[in-house]
């Protein structure tokens, strides 16, 4: 029942998407994936919601990449096997939602990380286990490679950088003053 | 004979704080030949694999590849295998000339950086920027290559640099990394360059293949035992002259100013061409048909997935010299090309692209189309650099045999752009 990332990989690369999806078609292709796990799907206006709770510009082209990635593989049937009753499909959709916040549908069609990272998100709302990995491993897979982290990182790291180039200027100018200085008093 | 055509070098003299790199050398040097001899190819890639982490807080240590990577939706993290390096986009020559001083990571004083420039045999030389290891790094992988060949140095070893090149460039320094031996720099072009090997009884040489052949041709010179050289193209009957007239082994590598030593081709004889890479400090990228340098060897440069602009291909391989490890077949990079003086003595043309070195010139062409005449076609090289350079390639030629060169030199929009131009071409007509 352990889900394959190289398999679903290897079937996404086989399909590739050619145009987005409009988003009603995306949105009814997820409700569909519900329904086939008998779980009743999130109304229009539920959507609508989370949708406004995410503040997410790029909510609309997620939800679509979702939609691919679940038609165009294995995915699908492998999510219904593990939507259990123990969560409601709005609290899973907001995590994976919440999870997946920077990654754009061009990151996901065609960076192989951010791919994965997609199907690791979606498959870690689901709960679902993932083939070859204990679960503190699949955890630790998902840690390296989170991109909003990553980002976050990347930000923090370019800050210091820069902070420090700015101290080394100063202190070349501020020789460099004294330098002047002293070079004046002998004068 | 018009010498002092080179350019300016500044010469490191304190050589003694060479000495506390001596542990990394003998590490760099064991670790060379721990890579050249894993039989398993698992335990190979684990092992570099193992220097990842180290290389990802680099790139992180780097704006242009935080920035190209963000822009890529790409993080230092996602690097976590050898396989994972397809994914990463590649930085090619030009790049890192534009790029140079946001490649490399914010270096602290102790790594004492200098910044250097690439040979410019593209007519394109790059700045590159090296920590003190990058510049002894050669001196470790010398005690790699002594101990390949199965060369033991005597004690306090005096390591030539044989230049045939028209800059006449000398000096002499201190070596202790290489046991506690000294590097001398001696140019063919001095009237007493005889008498100065016969006094520095060197027992390594490095030279091109026209400064080997005059050494050869010396047979006054005590022999060394170990002779390098990193001419792409090596003829294979100077090499086997070393052998038979002189017994000694002409070892050829392969290398770049950005990156290093890479390679290094196999000495035995059915094995020409196949040139043995120098894991695990560097990683090139298997199956294609271009040289791909991931530089795995900690370094102030990060280089990841370079692109130095040679062909190749790149395989798993067990050769019978012994070697375990990756292979670069089908190597090209420059053109091998010949120039007739008009006693018709032949020189390496490649051996005036020092001249080229600091010009600001994209691109050039330099044509032998008679035994005195030379064209030489400029892109992109500003007006007033343009009598300049004639008058130190005049020079330059001056110094390698020729009596009274004429180059006709001519702007050009544009010269073909191969992976590597050809910036050396001969139009002689010669007989067989």
């Amino acid at each position: 029942m352990a889900v394959s990332i190289p398999h679903l990989r290897e079937q996404l690369a086989a399909t590739p998407i050619v145009s987005p999806y409009p988003h009603d078609l995306a949105v009814a292709i997820v409700c569909d994936t519900f329904r086939l796990a008998s779980q009743r799907p999130p109304s229009q206006a539920e959507w609508a919601k989370l949708e406004q709770r995410m503040k997410n510009p790029l909510f609309q082209e997620q939800v679509g990449m979702l939609a691919h990635v679940l038609v165009s593989s294995d995915l699908r049937k492998k999510t219904v096997l593990y939507l259990t009753a123990d969560r409601t499909p709005q609290a899973r959709l907001q995590q994976f939602f919440e999870e997946v916040h920077p990654l754009t549908a061009e990151m996901v069609r065609s960076n192989a990380f951010r791919q994965e990272e997609f199907l690791r998100k979606w498959l870690s709302a689901l709960g679902a286990d993932i083939e070859g990995e204990t679960e503190a491993e699949s955890k630790r897979h998902l840690k390296e490679l989170d991109y909003r982290q990553a980002v976050t990182d990347l930000r923090k790291v370019e800050e210091a950088r820069k902070k420090e180039a700015d101290r080394r200027q100063e202190m070349l100018q501020e020789a460099a003053r004294k330098d002047a200085e002293a070079r004046g008093w002998r004068e | 004979m018009t010498l002092g055509v080179a350019p300016k070098a500044r010469i490191r003299r304190d050589s003694h704080t060479q000495r506390p790199h001596l542990p990394w050398a003998l590490d760099v040097a064991a670790g060379l030949a721990r890579g050249a001899a894993t039989v398993d190819e698992v335990s190979a890639r684990a092992e570099l694999e193992a220097r990842l982490p180290a290389f990802r807080d680099a790139l992180l240590g780097s704006p242009y590849y935080v920035r190209v990577l963000r822009e890529s939706g790409l993080h230092p993290g996602d690097l976590r295998r050898l396989e994972d390096l397809r994914h990463f986009p590649a930085l090619d020559r030009a790049t890192l000339a534009r790029h140079w001083e946001d490649v490399p990571t914010l270096p602290a004083a102790s790594d004492e950086c200098v910044v250097v420039k690439s040979s410019g045999t593209t007519g394109d030389p790059v700045n590159v920027l090296r920590d003190r290891r990058d510049c002894l790094l050669m001196w470790a992988v010398l005690r790699f290559f002594t101990e390949r060949t199965n060369t033991v140095p005597p004690p306090r070893p005096r390591v030539v640099l044989l230049d045939a090149l028209p800059g006449g460039l000398e000096y002499s320094v201190r070596l202790p990394l290489f046991h506690d031996g000294a590097l001398h720099r001696v140019s063919v072009l001095r009237d007493d360059t005889v008498a100065r090997l016969r006094r520095v009884k060197a027992s390594v040489v490095f030279s091109d293949p026209e400064g080997l052949r005059w050494l050869l041709a010396h047979p006054e010179v005590p022999s060394p035992q170990l002779v390098l050289t990193s001419a792409q193209h090596l003829p294979g009957t100077l090499r086997d002259a070393w052998r038979q007239e002189r017994g000694v082994p002409v070892l050829n590598y392969y290398a770049a100013t950005e990156t290093g030593p890479l390679a290094w081709e196999c000495l035995e004889d059915a094995n020409r061409g196949r040139f043995h890479v120098l894991t695990p400090d560097v990683w090139l990228e298997p199956e294609g048909d271009e040289v791909v340098v991931t530089r795995l060897r900690p370094s102030v440069l990060p280089l990841l997935r370079y692109r130095p602009g040679d062909t190749g291909t790149v395989r798993r391989d067990a050769c019978a010299c012994g070697f375990h490890g990756w292979t670069l077949t089908g190597f090209g990079g420059r053109g091998a090309c010949a120039f007739h003086t008009p006693q018709g003595r032949t020189v390496d043309a490649w051996s005036l692209a020092w001249v080229f070195k600091h010009h600001p010139l994209r691109a050039f062409r330099l044509t032998q189309v008679t035994r005195e005449r030379f064209t030489l076609e400029l892109s992109g090289a500003p007006p007033e650099s343009v009598a300049a350079l004639c008058e130190r390639l005049t020079a330059a030629l001056c110094n390698l045999g020729w009596a009274a060169p004429v180059v006709d030199a001519r702007g050009v929009e544009a010269l073909a752009s191969a992976a590597k131009p050809l910036p050396f071409r001969c139009e002689l007509a010669l007989p067989s």
